[in-house]
């Protein structure tokens, strides 16, 4: 793969953010502005809202009854909450903890899905290219280029990662949003996906929640650490800062005993 | 949240910073018995002094290897990483400082049992030695204590060594009239040196107290720049 060029990706703009199941506030007052060719890790304990945060990103969270936010993400400009929830999805695309193939499909078509639920009329040359310049970026095309055509859950478990990666970005999404994207892989899986987050930066926006400290010092340039005062208090995002920073030097206490494990 | 966190962590990492600041009284003691062997002359306790600094030595082979393992088995960040890295220049320092030590010591033979002394030289010499005494000792209180003013006014009395290794200088020039007493001259002229040296390895554990607590590393005095 030839080195890319640095791509002009969006920057993500939260504002006054408060995210509700029914009545209960989940996340309070989240302002961040989330840079492009950038990945920004949001760390903190469970239950402090980090993963619902990110959902609201691209209003995956709607899924769940009763989920509702107040407050504003803008991508550029443009108010995702006032667009359409389908198209907000195929811009800011999502790749979840356990790899998720869909499990009947060949590994072609898994990259091919987006592209054909987008309704989008492509020439089958033309999607061929999109499927391999998609496996290439996501550093799989060598290992399944003869297998094309076979099921995309015979694949090991860091290969159904990176081809889920493949298929969100096959779609040249704006952002990439990853939820524990290597917390189910193997210590050699996971740092082929922290590679390949740190080349698909150079393309896209990036937001990775993660649980493994580790994961966030080596893979991301901005840190943001939510916590929870106590059980059934809203999360709040309480620093943001350069990943060096927060890993040398943060400017929070809570923040400071959090990396450095003081508290459990 | 449970209060537990990382207590086997913390404790290791108390014990290598108990280990490295040790190394500072180690320091201390071996200065005490340098400067005894220069007041009396006396060559024996040179030669303890010499042969002692192996365990100064050894104390930086330890610290150094706990470092080393810890950095790679548990990982440290934010301020606990800071101490870390601070350690690792604090035992430098002891090093350092325990060789400037040797090299007083090596000195005592050379000027011979019964020397031309000048005793203007000598109580510059002396005073320059219970300052630096005094500069070690507070840098690792200002370690002990996190306190960045402690470790501050370590400048001030860093300045008053150098202004006294100056005036050494200046009465060896004085002094230099016939060669016994120009080697002489010479000789403590060196130990005087070694001496201003120990005091700037203080302030330097000093800038490692501020690093420590600030984040930010900053010179507290600059030999290029002076003002």
């Amino acid at each position: 793969m030839t080195a890319l060029a640095l791509v002009a990706a969006k920057t993500v703009q939260v504002t006054d953010l408060n995210l509700y199941y029914g009545s209960f506030l989940a996340v309070e007052d989240v302002n961040i502005t989330i840079e492009p060719n950038k990945v920004t890790a949001l760390i903190g304990s469970s239950g402090c809202g980090k993963s619902t945060f990110l959902r609201s990103l691209n209003r995956m969270h709607e899924l769940v009854p009763g989920a509702r936010v107040e407050g504003e993400v803008l991508l550029d400009d443009e108010d995702i909450y006032d667009a359409d929830p389908v198209s907000v999805r195929r811009r800011i695309g999502m790749v979840f903890q356990a790899p998720n193939p869909f499990p009947t499909m060949s590994i072609y078509d898994n990259v091919a899905a987006g592209i054909k639920l987008n309704h989008r009329r492509v020439k089958k040359a033309e999607l061929d290219e999109i499927v391999e310049r998609a496996l290439r970026g996501a550093h799989l095309w060598d290992e399944v280029k003869d297998r094309l055509n076979k099921p995309g859950m015979g694949l090991s478990g860091g290969q159904q990662q990176r081809l889920c990666i493949a298929r969100a970005t096959a779609v040249e999404p704006d952002v990439l949003l990853m939820d524990e994207p290597a917390s189910a892989l193997d210590p050699i899986a996971t740092l082929a996906i922290e590679e390949l987050i740190t080349e698909l930066k150079k393309q896209y926006t990036i937001v990775i929640v993660t649980h493994n400290m580790q994961q966030a010092s080596r893979a991301s340039d901005i840190t943001a650490f939510f916590n929870i005062e106590a059980a059934g208090r809203p999360g709040r995002l309480v620093e943001v800062d350069t990943t060096e920073k927060i890993f040398s030097n943060p400017s929070k206490q809570e923040t400071e005993d959090y990396v450095s494990g003081r508290f459990g | 949240m449970s209060l537990l966190g990382r207590q086997h962590f913390q404790d290791e990492l108390r014990e290598l910073e108990q280990q490295a600041l040790g190394g500072i009284d180690l320091v201390i003691k071996t200065l005490d018995r340098t400067l005894e062997a220069l007041e009396h002359q006396d060559i024996e306790l040179a030669s303890i002094v010499i042969h002692d600094d192996d365990r100064i030595d050894g104390r930086y082979l330890e610290v150094q290897q706990g470092i080393l393992s810890l950095l790679a088995l548990q990982a440290p960040v934010a301020s606990d990483l800071r101490v870390v890295a601070a350690l690792l220049h604090v035992i430098k320092h002891v090093e350092r400082m325990g060789d400037q030590c040797v090299n007083i010591a090596k000195m005592l033979p050379v000027v011979g049992y019964d020397p031309p002394k000048d005793e203007v030289m000598l109580e510059h010499i002396f005073k320059m030695g219970r300052l630096a005494r005094s500069q070690v000792e507070q840098s690792k209180q200002a370690f002990l204590l996190r306190n960045v003013e402690v470790a501050e006014d370590l400048v001030r009395q860093d300045l008053e060594i150098n202004r006294l290794n100056r005036g050494v200088f200046a009465r060896a020039v004085e002094i230099g009239t016939d060669a016994d007493r120009r080697e002489w001259a010479m000789s403590m002229m060196l130990v005087a040196r070694a001496i201003e040296r120990i005091g700037d390895n203080a302030v330097d554990i000093g800038e490692q107290v501020a690093f420590v607590v600030t984040g930010q590393f900053r010179e507290f005095s600059d030999a290029s720049h002076v003002v």
